[in-house]
């Protein structure tokens, strides 16, 4: 299931937003104070019919809104509204690939529901869901990763959810059944809550050894809801079949049946972002990219945080083919990931939250690519682009938005050719050739003299620093 | 007594918020049973509603022992009956307006469903509950009514985005276009064009003389200004109480849900050997101790209406869709909203307007042979005394019987008074198609007229 980033599932209620102290931003809609009615955020189910679209799903031009009831601590009214009777697509497939091989994983449908109250939190209550329910095509551990790993691409994708199981954005409820080949499907056990990929995978082995365990010890399993205790890995008793909670599910009787038009999915349709395969091809066949670039580039963070409600925003892919107009495709790609993410990583922020614009980017791509740009210790660093990498820095950890020639010069990084500067050195060391024979010799103290002669002649837009390195790399270690 | 220590929930309801703007006072609140649920005003924490009406003609002895005075809203019929207040707000799910408003001898009308916000009003049944309005006069109702929900079409109706069931404009105006064909009604001594069904379904065995013979005298005078009187039937009417209470009940034991005593309201501290391993068990203690035995009986009723019979037919992974089981939610909560859908059908048979709810309907035309307006009684009996209520078997739910198929149709009705032989006043329901509540007034002002000419008749 997953939270979608639109937000609410109701338009009087608050924002919510994941971070925010606990039961600080609820409504009384939330807190289902007596008095409250709920209503469908028209946002909500944009991003959930594109999702559907993006599967192949068969969205249902009629779907309807029930009640599921029981009693529990995250639950203010005591019911949650879903879709059980109509939901608001049928079928539908994620195609998965790994070591396995490729695989098809079909969808059995998928649904809109009101999120809970995650613990006792209501800042979280009320928030919009979508739930995929797959059909038991997953053979592996291995395989239901990749079909989770592949959902976020895809959530992320087409702009519906963030899809970040740390933030509970998106978690995932297993089915395990464990049978000898040939034999039909063993006595299934649901494994509620996982909520990271890795968790995933630990609850699925233990589960299945535990069902291997039980069956060679000729015992049976018991269909029966189990968690997973994440300090000792293993997974434990929930309730059993027969404790099942009939959920007295209803027609809710507030919120009216969605009708969807053609005219509807069209309109839809015809602003569905690319699909991840696709694009996958698309980036390799255009820019040259192996799979690993693609990968890493597809992964970056959640991708897409969607407060934009569904704009297709800013996603490391598209920010990635803003800035690559007219650029070098690696050169980009290497100051987005290698620069870009990596200090993001190190500020614990995620791409979303960069306030780095595409703008800003090109133009520190493009003075260091003109070799216009750097406080270079030689000429290699100058490629290297230290001072570009500074301002990136500057930019976010200050957030500044102004251009890129306003910030040099407020950070006092000159604009000036590397050739320039080698110009002015050498015509310093023509005029003072006997103070340049003595710097040859060992004499560094009159080294200043030279820099001081060659500032003069750019007017003072060198650097200071870069004037010095640059004499001592022609007089004394002979590099250039 | 849930109430009994509500906090600020920190917003008005709309209604309350458009009386405000429009230069409304607010006098207070009133006694009503718990959660709307009852027919007497006899299930509240604050002891019943004693009705307040005085029949002229009564011996004095008789007098002082108390009736009821209808619910649940009759705390609101009550203040209407002596004029303390210009008019007062009330719920209807069943007939909760229309039946204290007959009980004390005032009107009460029920408007269509979706013209009125429920933002703000505490659910009972979300698909029957409306806002009613009761005063003494049909003319402080119109008042009421008029800023609630503005007529002329170029006003922008009051659709609130709040309330999802709250009806969109589009569909307000073809309400209001549809009404045109309704004939006008000028002259009171000239009713030629009005067309008044009488269902033979609503002359059940208990209904009595007491409220048969008034009922007549209206019905004589109507025909003397020339009203068509058309006997109609509505064939699934004897369905409609049981219909009613299964899904009233099985919505109100979802609504009930919330009172769980951790946000609002009161909270039962458990004994503190009370087994609380399941929040669940938390709950049961608040609610068994502060919940009304009538809102118990009913939450019961529900939970056991959307119950599926055998836990072991239904899957723990429960999105297996039509998988075939029997359930009592399919025995009675499916069996009633197919029985709602047939009591509405009778009511789109019978009248002269299309229902502009119902897209299939809507190419139809206006006929001649429908009618423009339902007459009936509102009530079996006139008010019962307080001593000489049971609790025990159907009695009181039977009260209902006349006032709830209007509610599962979701159509406009409006109870006005007249007085019975004995003193005390009965009600006749003006029932219309859906939208045509403003129609459904204008016929009530003449009636009002009507009755007070025959009511001063027969009194004197």
């Amino acid at each position: 299931m997953a939270w979608m980033g639109s937000g609410h599932w109701s338009r009087d209620a608050m924002t919510s937003q994941l971070g925010v102290e606990a039961n600080t931003s609820y409504s009384a809609i939330d807190a289902a104070w007596p008095g409250t009615l709920p209503k469908l955020n028209k946002s909500c189910v944009d991003l959930a019919v594109r999702t559907a679209l993006a599967c192949g799903a068969n969205v249902q031009s009629f779907s309807a809104f029930d009640r599921k009831h029981y009693f529990y601590a995250d639950l203010p009214a005591g019911y949650q509204i879903t879709q059980k009777y109509a939901p608001l697509s049928l079928g539908g497939e994620v195609r998965i690939s790994g070591s396995f091989g490729e695989k098809t994983i079909r969808l059995q449908q998928i649904q809109l529901e009101q999120e809970n109250l995650k613990a006792i939190d209501l800042n979280r209550a009320g928030s919009a869901l979508m739930e995929l329910v797959s059909y038991p095509d997953m053979r592996s551990p291995e395989e239901a990763a990749a079909y989770v790993k592949t959902l976020q691409t895809l959530l992320r994708t087409v702009g519906s959810s963030d899809a970040n199981m740390e933030q509970g954005s998106f978690r995932c409820d297993v089915n395990v059944s464990v049978n000898r080949p040939g034999d039909p499907f063993g006595t299934r056990c649901e494994i509620k809550n996982l909520n990271s990929v890795g968790f995933l995978i630990t609850a699925l082995n233990a589960e299945i050894y535990r069902h291997i365990e039980l069956l060679d010890q000729g015992n049976q399993v018991i269909q029966e809801t189990r968690g997973f205790d994440e300090n000792r890995m293993i997974t434990y008793k929930l309730r059993s079949k027969e404790d099942a909670p009939d959920y007295r599910y209803m027609p809710d009787s507030n919120l009216p049946p969605l009708i969807l038009t053609q005219a509807y999915l069209q309109s839809i349709k015809a602003f569905l972002p690319e699909h991840p395969d696709h694009l996958r091809k698309r980036l390799v066949e255009q820019y040259g990219f192996n799979q690993q670039d693609v990968n890493v580039l597809l992964s970056i963070d959640a991708g897409r945080d969607v407060p934009f409600d569904g704009e297709t925003g800013q996603s490391a892919v598209s920010f990635f083919e803003e800035t690559v107009k007219g650029r070098n495709p690696k050169t980009v790609f290497n100051w987005i990931v290698n620069e870009l993410v990596a200090q993001l990583v190190l500020h614990k922020r995620t791409f979303g939250q960069s306030p780095l614009s595409q703008a800003q980017l090109g133009d520190l791509i493009d003075l260091v690519e003109t070799r216009k740009i750097s406080i270079f210790i030689n000429v290699e660093d100058c490629i290297k682009g230290t001072a570009a990498k500074d301002i990136l820095r500057h930019i976010l950890r200050t957030g500044a938005i102004e251009d890129i020639a306003t910030l040099q010069a407020n950070l006092g990084l000159m604009t000036i050719d590397v050739a320039d500067v080698r110009m002015f050195c050498e015509t310093a060391i023509g005029d003072f050739p006997d103070v340049a024979e003595r710097v040859r010799q060992g004499n560094k103290k009159v080294l200043m003299k030279l820099v001081g002669a060659a500032m003069k002649l750019s007017n003072g837009r060198a650097d200071a620093n870069l004037v010095k390195t640059c004499l001592e790399d022609i007089l004394i270690h002979r590099t250039i | 007594m849930w109430i009994k220590n509500a906090q600020d929930p920190g917003y008005d309801a709309t209604v309350v918020n458009l009386l405000l703007e429009n230069g409304a006072q607010i006098l207070g609140k009133t006694n009503c049973d718990e959660f709307g649920m009852g027919s007497l005003s006899i299930h509240s924490f604050f002891k019943p509603v004693i009705n307040p009406f005085t029949p002229a003609n009564v011996p004095p002895a008789k007098k002082s022992e108390p009736r009821s005075a209808g619910g649940s809203s009759g705390g609101s019929a009550a203040i209407a009956t002596h004029k303390l207040c210009f008019a007062a707000l009330a719920t209807d799910t069943g007939g909760s307006t229309r039946l204290p408003a007959a009980y004390c001898g005032v009107a009460g009308l029920k408007p269509s469903y979706g013209l009125i916000s429920r933002w703000g009003v505490i659910a009972f049944a979300d698909s029957l509950d409306t806002v009613g309005i009761i005063a003494s006069k049909v003319e402080n109702i119109r008042r009421v009514y008029v800023i609630l929900i503005p007529v002329e079409s170029d006003v922008v109706a009051q659709y609130d985005e709040r309330d999802p069931t709250s009806v969109p404009v589009d569909i307000r105006n073809a309400a209001h276009d549809a009404c045109e064909h309704f004939p006008v009604l000028e002259d009171i001594n000239d009713l030629g064009k009005l067309r008044i069904g009488i269902p033979q379904e609503y002359f059940p065995a208990e209904l009595g003389d007491t409220v048969l013979k008034p009922f007549r005298r209206v019905l004589q005078a109507l025909e003397q200004r020339g009203a068509s009187l058309i006997p109609v039937s509505l064939p699934s009417t004897k369905y409609a109480l049981s219909a009613y209470y299964v899904l009233a009940s099985a919505e109100a034991s979802s609504n009930m849900a919330r009172y769980d005593g951790v946000r609002y309201g009161m909270q039962y501290r458990p004994p503190y050997d009370a087994d609380l391993s399941k929040t669940s068990d938390v709950y049961a203690h608040t609610r068994s101790f502060y919940f009304g035995k009538e809102v118990k009986k009913r939450i019961l009723l529900g939970t056991y209406a959307l119950t599926a019979e055998s836990v072991h037919n239904v899957s723990v992974m429960e999105h297996i869709p039509n998988q075939p089981i029997f359930r009592a939610f399919d025995n009675y909560y499916l069996k009633a909203q197919e029985l709602r859908k047939l009591i509405r059908q009778d009511f789109n048979n019978v009248f002269r307007i299309p229902n502009v709810l119902q897209s299939s309907n809507t190419s139809k035309t206006t006929t001649t042979q429908g009618v423009d307006i339902l007459l009936h009684p509102t009530t079996i009996r006139t008010a019962p005394l307080l001593s000489e209520i049971s609790d025990k078997g159907l009695d009181t739910y039977v009260q209902d019987v006349l006032t709830v198929p209007a509610s599962l149709a979701g159509i406009p009705a409006i109870s006005i008074p007249s007085i019975a032989d004995d003193g005390w006043p009965v009600g006749t329901s003006i029932v219309g198609q859906w939208g045509s509540d403003e129609k459904v007034l204008k016929v009530a002002e003449l009636m009002e007229k009507l009755m007070h000419e025959t009511d001063s008749k027969t009194l004197t």
